[in-house]
């Protein structure tokens, strides 16, 4: 009896012995003696590769499908942010990446000063969509694998490299519940790139993405006002207006919108801008209002 | 001092030899003559039986099976014909796993395996028991004369270190030395199957040690392409088309003869 | 909506894959090869489940080009079908298996003639003169019963494919707009425009 007392008990001394044991080993499992040096080349055999934990059910797909917010089930517990408008595009003075900043939690407003590009390093840049844990440790943990690639290479990783990585990283945890559409983003040897990464395992190289619930009216503006030899103020006025585009009319995007620019020296944060300042008054140059209404009545 | 290495395959000596290697095909070099000529048209192998004797039982050779007397030549799969030089237990382990082998191949690609595909299959399981511990090599040597569509007609030798080599003509086991100089004397390139079968009975009856030529010392098979369905076809001699081929070809020895007539 | 087609005629095989990506109604891209080189007489198209298609695709392609770097020839057409096919079999009574339909087309040097293979995620494999995969097969399987000929010139051959095309975009709701079309025969593989 006492042993089954103490199996289920958490104060118990054998229950704290039994944590300890398990912090030390999710450490290790964490960081294996692969991430530490090259160990010849066989480093990631020692334990098999990357690794993180899941729920300890048997079956861990139908226990997430069950806690976390499906769209058959509005009531369970978990909420995992799905909202979001985020967009990249590539053109002849780098990339900009322009985001959102809401967070929604089924039908309320969690946040609206979230951060949805992720710095990965001073060259790369990786967008939020979907679960923001999700995205936010998996790019995170691939900062430091391009790290050990620039420690082991003596370069930079490509962003196709990067983005390689962090595709077959989510394809093994396929059907496990991660749920993450990004773009990364960066400068290498070959000069601007973008790639589409999520969670199914697709990975796209392209010109311009945009994912979230908001990327269509996102790609409504963008898409008319596209063109590879956009002027830099040009480009980030675009990203801008788009993100602005999909704040307006998706109830599940909107506050503010983040834009980055990414040049040959690496990304530059270029600013934070209401999306309800924007529709009333534009971005500030004396350009205008971006709202329908606002331009409408300005103009009469 | 090379006896101190003698006991390990996983060891070298002092000179970089491996002993134990060199004694399997040593012992090789005393087993039954395997011949094997390469034609235009098909592939032609011989063999010497050992075990022979007036009280050995030889009757299953006689009919059924593929025929041969499961000595020395063996179907591989049908487009491979194996003949074997060295200890016959482990030749016939060898066997076994070359027929599964070429059998998992036909699972995987639906198709006959590539003649060096089933040699490097071998050779691959003969290094190994070269280099881990505690084993010993096998003794054997086999020949393989088969067809693929990738190369047509072909013959590989392959050895107890886990080499293998294709050839025109080869020859292992006993007097292996004296062979390969007659054939490499008689051996044309446009030669035929036809052709490709007198040479290789001459060279065998001029290599054996006994005097006598017939089917029960011998063991005769050859690989051709069957014209009308395009399909290799392995044909293993039964003792008694072996003799009426001796004696079509005029290489029935005097005392056979003898011996016919009583 | 995905489309592949694919057709053998006499010394050449001609296999046609649309160009989009699209996730939900979204069309992210416009340009993308769904068609692999496998080996200099091989082709392979690959549809269905995103993110598996292409692990799986490139999957083969090393496997199969890693059984031409040991051997020194690549796999024969009907070989590379059975090793896939037996993969795709393998995979779908495994934990994670893999939703992707195929079609395989290879010129064959040994027996010098083209090969065509319908493969889908089950694992079922058939030669067939010709084949199709996604809903444009609702429309080409019976045009091509009726105009497929096999001793067609590549000429024949590509007007048919044509005739396939134009008929899904004339009918299917959802019809991709640009398709990637490639040849196989004795000399290799080449790009064609329709």
């Amino acid at each position: 009896m006492n042993t089954f007392v103490d199996l289920y008990s958490t104060t118990s001394a054998t229950a704290q012995l039994r944590r300890a044991q398990k912090i030390t080993e999710e450490e290790n499992e964490e960081f294996s003696d692969g991430s530490w040096g090259s160990q010849a080349g066989f480093g990631t055999i020692v334990k098999g590769g990357p690794s993180f934990m899941v729920p300890n059910v048997p079956d861990p797909t139908s226990f997430l499908r069950l806690h976390t917010d499906d769209h058959a089930d509005p009531s369970c517990r978990i909420k995992i942010q799905h909202g979001t408008t985020t967009l990249a595009f590539r053109f002849q003075g780098g990339v900009i990446v322009a985001v959102d900043s809401r967070a929604t939690a089924g039908s309320y407003i969690a946040s609206g000063t979230v951060k949805k590009v992720i710095e990965i390093n001073p060259y790369l840049l990786g967008t939020m969509a979907g679960g923001a844990a999700d995205c936010q440790y998996w790019e995170t943990y691939l900062g430091m694998h391009c790290r050990l690639h620039e420690l082991r290479n003596r370069e930079r990783i490509s962003v196709s490299a990067a983005s390689k990585y962090l595709s077959n990283l989510v394809y093994s945890y396929k059907g496990m519940g991660l749920s993450m559409g990004t773009m990364i983003c960066g400068w290498d040897k070959t000069g601007p790139a973008v790639f589409y990464v999520d969670s199914d395992g697709t990975r796209m190289k392209g010109d311009l993405f945009s994912v979230g619930s908001g990327s269509t009216f996102a790609y409504g503006v963008l898409d008319q006002g596209y063109r590879w030899d956009l002027t830099d103020e040009e480009a980030q006025e675009l990203g801008r207006r788009s993100i602005y585009a999909a704040g307006h009319r998706d109830a599940f995007s909107g506050n503010t919108c983040n834009l980055y620019h990414v040049k040959e020296n690496g990304w530059q944060f270029v600013g934070n801008y209401d999306i309800a300042k924007m529709h009333y008054e534009g971005n500030g140059t004396g350009a205008g209002p971006y709202g329908y209404e606002p331009r409408i009545t300005g103009e009469n | 001092m090379a006896r101190r290495y003698d006991s390990r395959t996983t060891i070298f000596s002092p000179e970089g030899r491996l002993y134990q290697i060199e004694y399997a095909m040593e012992a090789i070099s005393h087993a039954g003559t395997v011949l094997g000529v390469l034609a235009t048209d098909g592939v032609v192998l011989a063999a010497e039986k050992k075990v022979t004797g007036k009280l050995l039982d030889l009757s299953s050779a006689k009919d059924g099976g593929y025929g041969g007397s499961g000595e020395k030549l063996y179907l591989l799969n049908s487009n491979v014909i194996g003949g074997v030089a060295g200890l016959t237990a482990d030749a016939n382990s060898l066997v076994n796993f070359a027929r599964s082998a070429a059998q998992r191949h036909l699972l995987t690609y639906n198709e006959d395996i590539p003649v060096e595909l089933l040699a490097q299959r071998l050779c691959d399981m003969k290094q190994g028991y070269t280099q881990f511990g505690g084993l010993r090599p096998f003794g054997v040597s086999l020949l393989y004369a088969g067809y693929d569509p990738h190369y047509q007609f072909q013959l590989y030798h392959s050895d107890p270190s886990g080499n293998y080599s294709g050839w025109k003509a080869t020859c292992i086991g006993a007097n292996n030395g004296t062979a390969q100089s007659l054939l490499k004397q008689e051996y044309k390139d446009d030669i035929g199957v036809k052709e490709a079968i007198g040479l290789v009975l001459r060279t065998m009856s001029k290599t054996m040690d006994s005097t006598t030529l017939g089917s029960e010392k011998l063991e005769f098979a050859v690989l051709t392409v069957d014209p009308e369905t395009n399909k290799p076809k392995a044909k293993i001699y039964r003792p008694a088309e072996i003799d009426a081929l001796l004696l079509s070809e005029g290489l029935t020895k005097k005392e056979d003869d003898a011996e016919m007539k009583s | 909506m995905e489309n592949s087609f694919a057709l053998v005629g006499k010394g050449y095989l001609i296999v046609a894959a649309d160009t989009t990506a699209a996730r939900s109604i979204v069309k992210m891209k416009s340009d993308q090869d769904k068609i692999k080189a496998l080996s200099p007489h091989l082709l392979m198209t690959y549809s269905g489940e995103p993110g598996d298609t292409l692990q799986f695709a490139e999957f083969v392609e090393r496997n199969i080009r890693l059984y031409q770097i040991r051997n020194l020839y690549p796999l024969r057409p009907s070989a590379a079908a059975s090793w896939i096919r037996r993969s795709l079999a393998e995979s779908l009574r495994s934990r994670h298996p893999y939703s992707v339909n195929l079609l395989l087309g290879g010129y064959d040097i040994a027996s010098d003639d083209p090969h065509l293979y319908w493969i889908d995620y089950l694992g079922t494999l058939s030669e067939v003169p010709f084949a199709a995969h996604g809903y444009g097969a609702y429309f080409a399987l019976s045009l091509l019963d009726r105009y497929h000929d096999p001793n067609a010139t590549l000429e024949e051959g590509l007007a048919t494919l044509k005739r396939c095309i134009d008929e899904v975009s004339k009918r299917l709701v959802v019809s991709p707009d640009k398709y990637k079309v490639k040849v196989v025969d004795k000399d290799g593989i080449r790009d064609v425009e329709l």
